[in-house]
């Protein structure tokens, strides 16, 4: 048996419907105690090999790991817990932000509106002193 | 291969794990060991399928957990709560009901 992969385990835990942090943090365990039962077969004289081989099959497949955990309710992601919820907040959430979005583009390229607002203000004074001159020479010539 | 527990044991998992959290705590790796040994290997749990039962545990009220760095790792030990020693108190009755119903039934198999 191979020794397992264990950003694998993490991106199915997460797509199957389990909260990140749970996902993260039981990877991080069963990394540990994998670790651990190397420890144990290498101390009980097996070669590093062999003991990897017997921790892989101790630990159990990846496929029992993530159907133990997503059989647990309670560690899914909550718009896995409460669909219908999640059908009517996310949208709602979407429609609330969507104002805050051209505000927030605004606040992160402020050196660039700011001197888009300085050639606008500046391209009207131009215009319009260009327009006096004109005045004036009509009036004066 | 360690023999697989039959489907009768839900629930079983979690009594056991709140009986060993009750007298100290422990991470997983300890856990699984220590049921082995308490048990003498009659009840085996899956390596990596005890931490979906820990963190549901946490998750209700039942255990605490927290980080301890040991030998150069970072183990995350789980204790019992106030709220995990009733509930520890619940199974055990439930089981103890459970077995003296079974028990009784095994001894007049004429009336079962």
């Amino acid at each position: 048996m191979r020794e397992p992969d264990f950003n694998d385990l993490v991106t199915r835990l997460v797509q199957s419907g389990i909260a990140p942090r749970h996902a993260h943090r039981t990877v991080s365990e069963i990394r540990d105690h994998y670790d651990d039962l190397v420890d144990a077969a290498v101390n009980d004289g097996a070669s590093s090999r062999e003991a990897r081989r017997q921790a892989a099959v101790e630990l159990g497949g990846i496929d029992d790991l993530v159907s133990a955990m997503s059989a647990r309710r309670e560690l899914k992601a909550w718009p896995y817990r409460y669909p219908r919820t999640a059908l009517v907040v996310y949208p709602l959430a979407c429609l609330a932000v969507l104002p805050a979005v051209p505000v927030n583009a605004g606040i992160a390229n402020a050196p660039l509106l700011a001197r888009w607002g300085a050639s606008l203000v500046a391209a009207g004074l131009f215009t319009a002193a260009l327009l006096l001159v004109l005045q004036l020479s009509i009036l004066f010539g | 291969m360690a023999k697989s527990n039959p489907p009768f044991m839900s629930g079983v998992p979690e009594l056991l794990l709140l009986r060993l959290l009750d007298n100290r705590e422990m991470y997983g790796y300890e856990l699984v060991r220590s049921i082995k040994e308490v048990t003498g290997e009659a009840i085996s749990l899956g390596e990596g399928v005890i931490y979906p039962v820990l963190h549901s545990l946490e998750r209700n009220g039942s255990l605490k957990s927290r980080r301890k760095p040991v030998g150069g790792r970072t183990r995350v030990y789980y204790s019992l709560t106030k709220q995990g020693r009733g509930r520890l108190q619940d199974l055990q009755d439930d089981w103890r009901r459970i077995q003296n119903g079974i028990e009784t039934a095994l001894e007049s198999p004429g009336h079962a």
